[in-house]
């Protein structure tokens, strides 16, 4: 990843899902793309890979307009790896991940020499690297999404889209996943995640962004981004937002903010009730 | 699968294809020794016109070849469809495209068309065809999604609806006869002659080099719509392209040997189960398993009530029918353990 990219959206929209973002990014950052459920989220990720066309505004890679762009140029400056992998799939890993090369390689020919050494590399740093010849149906949920992100990286693009990568891990791998979006990101490449978990979310990117029903409610670094009144006034939620003793931003949620469901008097209360 | 096994598959289909075509050249109400295929068909080359010469030469070896190409054609394109579609039950003549192309074959004979130019009833079904494929696909999709069932059903209605028109316009015309309406709704290769297995062959051969072009974006397409767009592949225009060429070849299949249903079912499925999901090898490996079972269904057709020559498509869908219902069982359970968790 010699040449660090930019990322610019201008005004990128697709109401009422979706009303106009705006946001320059840069390779070398890991952004969390964060809100509630329906808060557009998925419509952002999929609107920048061009998955689904924008209504209003742009998507510029390092001052390049995206929207003139062919499918297979594009797919080389862009991967996105969408929510849902089909769990039924019957093609090996490295078929799989072998996928990523379409927009390099020719129809009649193989994926070449680099091609193969982009694909090994790929699944060997995703962990990978024994399960090359197993299916993916036969694969855990956290397998299959890193596999995805293997599909990812072998598509050699300096920017990542990916949608919830750790929505179907255990904490080891959620946290493992995330740390290897990390050392990606530290490579070179700018990669953008939605992500529902906010501490991990805190933890390991460096911006992010926040949507509130289809709008941007705040954008920038962690701390900044999530604070307490971001918290009741997005997710509805009363917490205390501290840093703990590893520097990691941390959330006490109390109880849902008034007016949204049954309050319990006390926050005392509450997790008297949250023990029982 | 690595590239010796799959060079020994395609050796082995390629050896028992040969056998098929053997069978259904020596095997009929003349009997020809499997000993006086190679000499006689040498000789009916070289210009000798005397019995077995002229029953292998203008009569079983057209025959032969039509079935190999028709079978390959289907199979092929029933692979093609189950990507695009998602949708492993999809078939030229399970969505009603094979129907579509016969009414339209029809349609050019009954307007007398077929008699101006001989093209014009391959292309009166290519376009028909064309036309079944995009209505039913329409009628399916939603927001980029198309629905298993509503596939299914649509396909039925349309298909149905063309045999009805089909069966109309035969019934319309004074001189028609019985077996001809059975010839378009169930299929047949009788009177099959080098023109039109050279006919055959030219879209056959040319479809099957687009869907081969495909070969690595129907193996993402295979994973969905959305997951084929992230990887780079132009969607509308890949999906375009293969429609339109799986008409052409349905088309030019059905002018020549009418409705022959689930050969592009059964094949690709059995073939999927033995040289797995991708399409570089599954391609090929279904062409020629489709030509082989269409070649063996062909033999069995003439023998089973002979004197009575059954119509091919009879035997095709005596083998299917029951297929395809344990498929949909299969699939039915596949849905309600996915349900359950």
């Amino acid at each position: 990843m010699s040449v660090r990219v930019d990322l610019e959206l201008a005004g990128l929209g697709l109401p009422p899902r979706l009303q106009a973002v705006s946001a320059r990014w840069r390779g070398g950052q890991v952004i969390g793309v964060v809100g509630p459920n329906g808060a557009g989220k998925s419509t952002l990720l999929r609107l920048i890979a061009g998955v689904l066309p924008a209504a209003t505004g742009t998507v510029s890679l390092s001052g390049r307009p995206l929207r003139g762009l062919a499918s297979r140029e594009r797919a080389r400056w862009l991967a996105y790896l969408p929510q849902q992998l089909p769990e039924d799939c019957p093609f090996t890993v490295r078929e799989f991940v072998e996928m990523g090369r379409y927009a390099h390689r020719s129809p009649w020919g193989g994926v070449g020499g680099h091609g193969w050494q982009v694909i090994h590399d790929s699944i060997a740093r995703m962990g990978l690297g024994s399960y090359e010849d197993v299916p993916l149906s036969q694969l855990s949920g956290g397998e299959r999404q890193r596999a995805g992100v293997a599909r990812c990286l072998a598509q050699e693009s300096p920017v990542l889209l990916l949608d919830e990568p750790i929505s179907n891990l255990d904490v080891h791998y959620q946290l493992d996943m995330l740390q290897r979006l990390r050392e990606l990101a530290d490579a070179g490449r700018l990669v953008v995640v939605a992500i529902h978990h906010l501490e991990f979310a805190a933890r390991y990117c460096s911006q992010l962004l926040l949507l509130d029903k289809g709008r941007v409610y705040a954008c920038g670094r962690p701390q900044e981004v999530l604070t307490a009144a971001a918290l009741r006034d997005v997710f509805g939620v009363e917490a205390e937002v501290f840093t703990d003793a590893h520097a990691h931003l941390r959330f006490t949620y109390l109880y849902p903010r008034e007016g949204d469901a049954q309050r319990p008097s006390t926050a005392v209360q509450a997790g008297e009730e949250a023990n029982r | 699968m690595t590239r010796v096994s799959a060079l020994l598959v395609l050796c082995s289909l390629a050896v028992a294809l040969a056998v098929a075509a053997a069978l259904e050249v020596s095997i009929g109400p003349m009997m020809i020794p499997a000993g006086r295929l190679i000499p006689d068909t040498w000789a009916y080359l070289h210009g000798a016109r005397s019995g077995d010469a002229v029953v292998m030469g203008a009569i079983r070896w057209p025959r032969a070849l039509a079935a190999v190409l028709v079978g390959a054609g289907l199979a092929a394109t029933g692979a093609v469809l189950q990507a695009v579609f998602r949708n492993s039950m999809a078939d030229p003549a399970v969505i009603g495209v094979s129907s579509g192309a016969s009414l339209g074959a029809v349609l050019t004979i009954q307007t007398g068309l077929a008699q101006l130019n001989a093209w014009s009833t391959p292309v009166g079904a290519f376009v028909t065809g064309l036309l079944v494929v995009y209505v039913i696909y329409r009628l399916a999709t939603l927001q980029g999604k198309t629905a298993i069932h509503a596939l299914l059903l649509a396909g039925v209605a349309v298909g149905s609806f063309s045999s009805a028109m089909v069966t109309l316009l035969l019934s319309l015309a004074p001189l028609e006869t019985m077996q001809q309406m059975l010839f378009w709704l169930m299929g047949g290769l009788d009177g099959t002659t080098w023109m039109n297995v050279w006919m055959i062959l030219v879209f056959v051969a040319g479809g099957f080099v687009v869907y081969l072009w495909h070969a690595h974006a129907l193996d993402i397409l295979s994973l969905g719509e959305e997951q084929a767009e992230g990887l780079g592949v132009p969607l509308q225009r890949t999906k375009q392209v293969l429609f339109a060429t799986s008409a052409l070849v349905v088309g030019a299949c059905v002018s020549v040997s009418g409705v022959i249903a689930f050969v592009g079912l059964i094949v690709p499925h059995l073939v999927r189960m033995w040289v797995g999901p991708r399409h570089r090898l599954l391609l090929p490996a279904s062409a020629m398993g489709g030509g082989i079972l269409l070649a063996l269904a062909d033999v069995l057709a003439r023998m089973v009530l002979q004197p009575v020559e059954l119509n091919v498509g009879v035997v095709t869908s005596c083998l299917g029918a029951p297929f395809f219902l344990y498929l949909l069982r299969r699939h039915y359970q596949a849905f309600e353990r996915g349900a359950k968790g």
